[in-house]
């Protein structure tokens, strides 16, 4: 807080100093101007990482973004940037797999601890009774999302970011502030950028700095959790009175010193994740109707750079389970719908990690109606992935008011070298993760929108003209199953 | 390692090249227009964001590069 009061000070006093100016200059933004951006965005998988690489990556995200942009004077702009969003995901919701509402057993169950049982019964391992009905007989497992407070979340933001031209227009430079939340994680950034035009203005370089200092506030898997709370013991807390299976469906003697535990019981020891980013991009018009522009980040992070919600089972050590041992030769099938196999761990990656994209982007005017607008994209980090993403979009002016821009984006990305699918990591490996997102894939995506823009404002909410409305859906596919799609609607207003 | 050095090659010729293209301010209409923009749609706010989620890769498209959680 220290810090954006010392920034509103300065912008105030920038302000103050602006109204004593009398040289006459056309401001850089001429009047204020308010974004606004809702979307909906819903996915669906059969890879979830926080039940180790099998299981329901159902989610549903709505966000929103707010965007207000003010011109302090003829130099100066400050921008509020807000965004809230809430989502529910299956995969986060089997943080707790053993806390769901089963219509059989207490519908009424209230409790949303993250170790909560739930409406699973701890004696039998499911629900008591039985019918025909999935969702009436279901018991703990990572293909159906849970009730648990993990279930759903919200994530705020907040940037401050301000920004200063020089008279001539060829230097720009300005800075920010950010801060988000959410249950399990928290983040501070700032940053600062430099911009220079000459040539013109045909020819424009830009560097900018970012920090991230993030901090976790860690949340496992309820049975490592519990099992570390219990003092390691199978017979008391969370674990009293629950039976657990091995694979041959035969109930585990808790006291035999091959009784399931987690192989590792030491669990985020550095809370910090601490990112720093530096950009370097070059613009340049190369004719009346043709532009491009290069850009380089580098990136580096250090500090607890894996998920500690996400799960990893291993090959080379026996299996527990909790729930209905005859579906246990099941487990892997979506049809499990009440057994869940405890963790042998939490993922473990390494601490840094760098990473280097760089990329361009050529725009072309091919005529009134039609324009070129090309991406393209290359990635490497140190932890193997390197990948490619291409991107073409054709916005076609149907009529004075509505431009229609249909789109298509490519990706393709090598594993991390830390990455195997669920059983297939070994005990002795340093580092493992079984999260899809760092596997080998493709990804499509196909994307349609529509822009309306009356550049004379003449529609009005209060003292804001309406100037653009923007509508887009896009639909994104892996070769590895995941599928997703996202509807964005925005509004964009100006002050008169 | 070696893209790296290339892509620096390439802006370094581009920059030392780029006094051989001056379009001046009043040729600069078709430029203007809002679809010859060299950043990403502001409309795909929220679609970035999924992609830096559920993608390995982030970074160089003008978007955030770093923070975050990214966890669901």
């Amino acid at each position: 807080m220290k810090n954006i009061s010392f920034l509103i000070l300065i912008l105030i006093s920038v302000y103050g100093y602006s109204q004593t100016s009398n040289e006459y200059q056309k401001k850089v933004l001429e009047n204020t101007e308010v974004d606004l951006i809702s979307s909906l965005y819903g996915q669906k998988g059969d890879n979830a990482a926080v039940t180790g690489g099998i299981g329901s990556e159902k989610l549903s995200d709505l966000a929103s973004n707010i965007i207000v942009s003010i011109p302090l004077n003829n130099n100066d702009v400050f921008s509020i940037n807000t965004t809230i969003s809430a989502y529910t995901s299956a995969s986060s919701s089997n943080l707790n797999p053993f806390d769901y509402k089963s219509n059989s057993f207490n519908t009424s169950n209230k409790n949303t601890s993250k170790e909560s049982k739930g409406g699973w019964n701890a004696n039998s391992g499911a629900s008591q009774s039985i019918t025909n009905n999935p969702l009436v007989n279901r018991g703990p497992t990572p293909w159906l999302e849970s009730t648990g407070a993990s279930r759903s979340d919200i994530w705020v933001n907040g940037t401050f970011d301000y920004s200063h031209s020089s008279k001539s227009r060829n230097t720009i430079v300005g800075g920010n502030v950010s801060a988000s939340h959410e249950f399990d994680y928290y983040s501070f950034g700032f940053g600062g950028k430099l911009a220079k035009l000459f040539n013109q203005k045909n020819t424009e370089i830009d560097l900018k700095g970012n920090v991230y200092l993030d901090t976790w506030n860690p949340r496992y898997p309820t049975e490592i959790h519990s099992y570390i709370v219990a003092n390691e013991d199978l017979n008391s807390g969370f674990f009293s009175g629950v039976t657990i299976y091995d694979q041959n469906r035969l109930v585990m003697d808790k006291n035999s010193p091959d009784a399931w535990k987690p192989i590792n019981t030491t669990l985020v020891t550095d809370k910090k994740r601490n990112s720093y980013s530096a950009s370097l991009s070059f613009s340049q018009i190369i004719s009346k109707k043709a532009q491009l522009s290069l850009f380089l980040d580098v990136v580096q992070q250090k500090g607890w750079l894996s998920n500690p919600m996400q799960r990893v089972y291993f090959g080379d050590r026996p299996n527990f389970y909790i729930g209905n041992a005859s579906s246990i030769d099941n487990y892997t099938s979506k049809s499990n719908t009440d057994v869940f196999q405890l963790a042998d761990d939490i993922e473990r990656l390494p601490h840094t990690r760098l990473k280097v994209p760089f990329g361009a982007r050529f725009n072309y005017f091919i005529n009134e109606k039609l324009a070129l607008r090309t991406y393209y994209r290359y990635y490497s980090d140190d932890w193997g992935i390197n990948s490619h993403t291409a991107s073409i979009e054709l916005p076609f002016k149907i009529s004075d008011n509505f431009t229609i821009y249909p789109s298509y984006r490519f990706y393709t990305q090598t594993a991390a070298k830390y990455f195997a699918p669920y059983e297939q990591h070994l005990s002795t490996e340093k580092f493992y993760t079984s999260d899809y997102d760092l596997s080998k894939y493709n990804a499509s995506q196909i994307g349609f929108g529509i822009t309306y823009t009356d550049i004379f404002t003449e529609r009005k909410i209060w003292k804001l003209g309406l100037k653009t409305v923007d509508l887009k859906y896009s639909n994104y596919k892996r070769n590895t199953g995941l599928s997703a799609g996202i509807v964005s609607l925005g509004f964009k207003f100006v002050m008169n | 390692m070696k893209q790296l050095f290339y892509l620096c090659i390439a802006v370094m010729l581009l920059t030392t090249l780029n006094s051989c293209v001056a379009v001046k301010e009043y040729d600069k209409i078709d430029l203007n227009d809002p679809d010859m923009s060299l950043s990403a749609r502001s409309i795909n706010h929220f679609e970035t964001s999924f992609q830096v989620y559920r993608e390995g890769a982030s970074g160089a498209n003008g978007g955030k590069s770093g923070g975050g959680c990214g966890c669901n």
